[in-house]
């Protein structure tokens, strides 16, 4: 038997691996369309996130041994676009303190209420004061690292574990990030409720 | 406002995103169920983030998906 000729067990083994790529890439397919949703608002517009989303897969279906399977596949992805933000320097505009500080919990429910005339308004009446692209453009103007945890766990549907590994920071942070971004993205659409 | 306790205010997000211990739970749940006003706003406050949910959300554009298939290394099942 010549020396190149494989072995039964490695034709074995070639076919496994082959097999295991196309599962694997129908599997990252299946999630394009959530993959997308988040990219959208992790981005300022949808040809930003339909690039972003194209980087992506171009690297997830070279890197596919990384991923280890069992885990969770839509995080892996997300970790892979968000580092490609970041590359792309989406970091250059920092978000440090330079918010106000931002009001309570209840400020935007306080806020939209006293604009009724009713005296105890439903809350569904209340939330029909905002506008569909009111939260958009509220949820636009939140800075980058707040808005990206409110992007993976509010809308994403990630736990804070997957967020906190997707945007490598301590799960500490995530929930501090999240915390206040709710309450910026609050005090934002209040803002632009009171203005219309 | 509402009841002018601060301290439901600040158990708000922890207990929507269900990270209270359950000793906590009870006590904001008996909380709310005496205060009318808290009650309102947390329920707007669940609504409102389903709303974010839902307003935010816009799908795939029509073609990326083909766009993504043609980067597979592997050709496509026949």
């Amino acid at each position: 038997m010549s020396e190149s000729t494989p072995t039964a067990a490695e034709t074995r083994r070639i076919a496994e691996v082959a097999r295991d790529r196309v599962r694997f890439e129908e599997e990252a397919l299946e999630l394009s369309d959530q993959v997308f949703r988040v990219a959208r608002r992790l981005t300022g517009s949808r040809e930003e996130a339909e690039d972003l989303v194209q980087d992506t897969y171009a690297r997830a279906f070279r890197a596919w041994q990384q991923y280890q399977p069992g885990t969770n596949l839509r995080a892996w992805l997300l970790r892979i676009l968000t580092n490609l933000n970041i590359d792309r320097g989406r970091r250059a505009q920092r978000s440090p303190d330079l918010q106000p500080l931002e009001e309570g919990d209840y400020f935007l429910y306080n806020k939209l209420e006293s604009t009724m005339p009713d005296e105890n308004p439903d809350e569904e009446r209340v939330i029909e004061r905002l506008s569909q692209n009111s939260v958009v453009d509220a949820l636009a103007d939140v800075p980058h690292d707040f808005r990206d945890a409110i992007v993976l766990v509010d809308i994403g549907e990630f736990s804070y574990a997957d967020a906190a590994q997707i945007l490598d920071v301590p799960i500490g942070t995530i929930m501090s990030r999240l915390h206040r971004g709710r309450r910026i993205l609050k005090q934002r659409l209040a803002e632009l409720a009171v203005t219309g | 406002m509402g009841c002018g306790c601060t301290d439901c205010e600040a158990m708000m997000q922890p207990y929507l995103d269900g990270m209270l211990s359950d000793s906590e739970v009870v006590e904001a749940r008996e909380h709310l169920e005496r205060c009318p006003p808290c009650e309102k706003r947390f329920r707007f406050e669940e609504r409102l983030r389903h709303f974010v949910r839902v307003a935010v959300d816009e799908p795939m554009p029509a073609g990326l998906r083909d766009k993504l298939a043609g980067l597979r290394s592997t050709a496509p099942p026949a």
